[in-house]
């Protein structure tokens, strides 16, 4: 896919950096997040001077909470055209939604309603270049063959890379009929890493940028961090289960640390990923309470409670209360193994007790 | 394609049934009392201490058992290859419990299921299950209860916790049945509503929904264009997560303002569902309702 010319540069580099050509220029904040333009993260320069004085009034900014990485600066494309034109996962179709507008730009939101086709199709090439031709029936001829064109080179992305999404807006088409992406999402389903080298090799390049992606690579398992000052740490097994308990601590005003599920079912006898939260929970300066949650249907519970011991033998730092809620196969052998360690976990099998003690100990501030 | 209906009876086939999960559910299930007939299991398997006939394939048997149904315990990565090979043998109910499972895989899976007129539940999944008669997956057995609930859940641990607490009370269920927790699946809430409608053992429904996609407003669309008449009680998980920001399930993800639980919460009320914040409160709604 073509993109226009163009070169990055931060604060720092700017000043130095050579711009080939004449402009006008365009100087757009790289961000992972929609909606730059804006957020006033695009200018518009007419020489290198006003490039920089740009570049440095935004350098050390950021954008809906999301800091300007940098910034890319590209000739002004001479345009006749600025289309939409994208491809996602479309969950309640069960299959993928190419879609186009001839209104496309930074106001495309507001038009889409009444400017956007689409189509659903299955996710292979021959049935999704059949759902893109339906939708340039639609558009004036002078467009259908530089649309063509990119939605084939979309669709072979999509499907190259496991997208979740791919959009190119604006997608601006020239006067002699060629087409140049403007700005480009690529969503990546992080399901599908195991057979995408090259989409990880990206992810582990830049660890700031796709944190959580890279957790999940590393460690197999999903944690999310929530709240810096969070009180209440969860080494929690279940998705929907932790979700929802998070849901209730905030209900009894109290500031959950994270997200996790840990998956006790896959621990396999060690407990690197218990000590992998802990250590995380170390970073919290709030942190006045670890709540742990095993419902175990298969899990052996005298198992994990040993698994528990080493983790919290291995982040001795982390010097706050631990409830334990654990309930089902083997409970008995783990409540002994924690009680003839002395350490002062409380156990209990009720969930709600469990969270009651940990939003009372949360709630007590030093 | 046949209406989604459940057979206690049904000849079931574990497919990666020598594997470490699959192995240990096959056996878990068979005692359950769920009429596991055979498994497949790749070539190099050890099959002298496997408590169920092994064949080669799926076709092979189905062709030597009469299966029907199947449960496919293999690797996210090989759940597109197993449900094709099920489909091929004439397999009418699949069960994918995987977690991890490519969103094309699902989609490419679930177009050939549509195409055959099969039915497929998940993936991400702990399965479906009919109390003390059928369980395909791994839900736990001490929270299953006969009884007159219909389930239906996005998540297994929450839906776990919330039918212990309710079976503890007394509150059992007639069928269980998790969708699973991948934005794209088989078989979707408001696809399992019209089973739960004729079922005459269902007497009111649990809906245990997330954050994320439409599945729970689409639910409520169902209802009223059914008239469903029995009591449905909701809870939903994910009201305090960040807007682009994935909590474990793949599909529970709010973006651009979609799939808020605000939305869900109005849609199912007005269809005439009752809503609830916490599990306890779920569970004290319920068995206040006497169901």
């Amino acid at each position: 896919m073509t993109i226009p010319e163009g070169v990055f540069v931060d604060g720092r580099t700017v000043a130095d950096v050579a711009l080939d050509g004449k402009g006008p220029w365009v100087v757009k904040a790289q961000v992972g997040v929609g909606g730059r333009g804006k957020a006033g993260g695009i200018g518009f320069a007419a020489t290198h001077a006003e490039v920089v004085e740009f570049v440095r009034a935004h350098a050390d900014g950021s954008i809906k909470g999301h800091r300007i990485a940098g910034f890319r600066v590209e000739r002004k494309v001479d345009f006749v055209h600025e289309i939409y034109a994208g491809l996602m996962v479309d969950a309640a179709a069960r299959a993928v939604r190419v879609m186009l507008s001839t209104q496309g730009g930074v106001d495309v939101e507001e038009h889409a309603a009444d400017a956007m086709l689409s189509a659903v199709a299955a996710p292979d090439e021959a049935s999704l270049v059949v759902a893109a031709e339906g939708l340039l029936a639609h558009v004036a001829p002078e467009l259908r063959e530089p649309l063509n064109a990119a939605f084939h080179a979309l669709i072979d992305a999509f499907l190259r890379f496991d997208a979740s999404l791919i959009e190119v807006n604006p997608l601006f088409v020239l006067a002699d009929g060629s087409w140049v992406a403007g700005d480009m999402k690529l969503a990546i389903d992080e399901n599908a890493l195991p057979r995408q080298p090259e989409v990880e090799r990206i992810v582990r390049s830049r660890p700031q940028a796709y944190r959580e992606s890279l957790f999940k690579l590393e460690h197999d398992f999903d944690y999310v961090g929530l709240d810096t000052h969070g009180q209440i740490g969860l080494l929690t097994t279940g998705a929907g289960l932790s979700m929802m308990l998070i849901d209730e601590m905030r209900q009894a005003s109290r500031r959950p640390f994270n997200f996790c599920d840990v998956r006790t079912g896959q621990l396999r006898g060690s407990p690197a990923r218990l000590i992998e939260v802990l250590r995380q929970f170390t970073q919290g300066s709030d942190i006045a309470v670890v709540l742990v949650n095993v419902f175990a249907g298969i899990t052996d519970l005298g198992e994990f409670a040993q698994l528990l011991l080493d983790a919290l033998d291995a982040v001795p730092e982390l010097g706050v209360p631990v409830v334990a809620r654990l309930i089902g196969n083997n409970f008995e052998a783990a409540r002994r193994t924690i009680e003839a360690s002395g350490r002062a976990i409380v156990v209990e099998s009720d969930l709600d007790k469990a969270l009651q003690i940990a939003i009372e100990r949360a709630g007590v501030t030093a | 394609m046949t209406p989604f209906h459940l057979d206690p009876t049904a000849k079931v086939l574990v497919q990666g049934a020598t594997g470490r999960m699959g192995s240990r559910h096959a056996t878990l299930m068979k005692r359950y009392g769920t009429n596991i007939v055979g498994g497949t299991a790749g070539a190099s398997a050890r099959r002298d201490d496997s408590d169920i006939p092994l064949f080669a394939n799926c076709a092979e048997a189905v062709a030597a058992t009469g299966a029907v149904a199947s449960v496919t315990l293999v690797p996210p990565l090989d759940v597109l290859r197993a449900v094709t090979e099920a489909l091929d043998a004439g397999i009418e109910l699949i069960v994918s419990p995987s977690e991890g499972v490519p969103v094309r895989d699902a989609m490419t899976a679930y177009a050939m299921v549509k195409e055959r007129g099969a039915h497929w539940i998940g993936p991400s999944t702990p399965g479906l299950a009919i109390p003390e008669r059928m369980k395909l997956g791994f839900i736990p057995d001490v929270s299953l209860k006969p009884g007159s609930l219909g389930v239906m859940s996005k998540s297994g641990t929450l839906s776990y916790e919330t039918c212990f607490r309710l079976a503890s009370r007394g509150i059992g269920q007639s069928a269980w049945i998790g969708v699973g927790g991948d934005p794209v699946k088989g078989l979707r809430f408001a696809e399992l509503l019209p089973y739960f409608q004729q079922d005459a053992a269902t007497r009111a429904v649990l809906v245990l929904g997330e954050i994320g996609g439409s599945e729970e407003e689409d639910l409520a669309a169902e209802m009223t264009r059914l008239g469903f008449n029995k009591p449905v009680f909701v809870l939903l998980a994910g009201a305090s997560a960040p807007e682009g920001v994935t909590m474990g399930h793949a599909g529970a993800l709010i973006q651009g303002g979609r799939g808020t639980i605000q939305s869900k919460t109005r849609a199912l009320r007005d269809a005439g569902a009752e809503v609830f914040t916490s599990i306890e409160s779920l569970v004290e709604g319920a068995a206040r309702r006497d169901v």
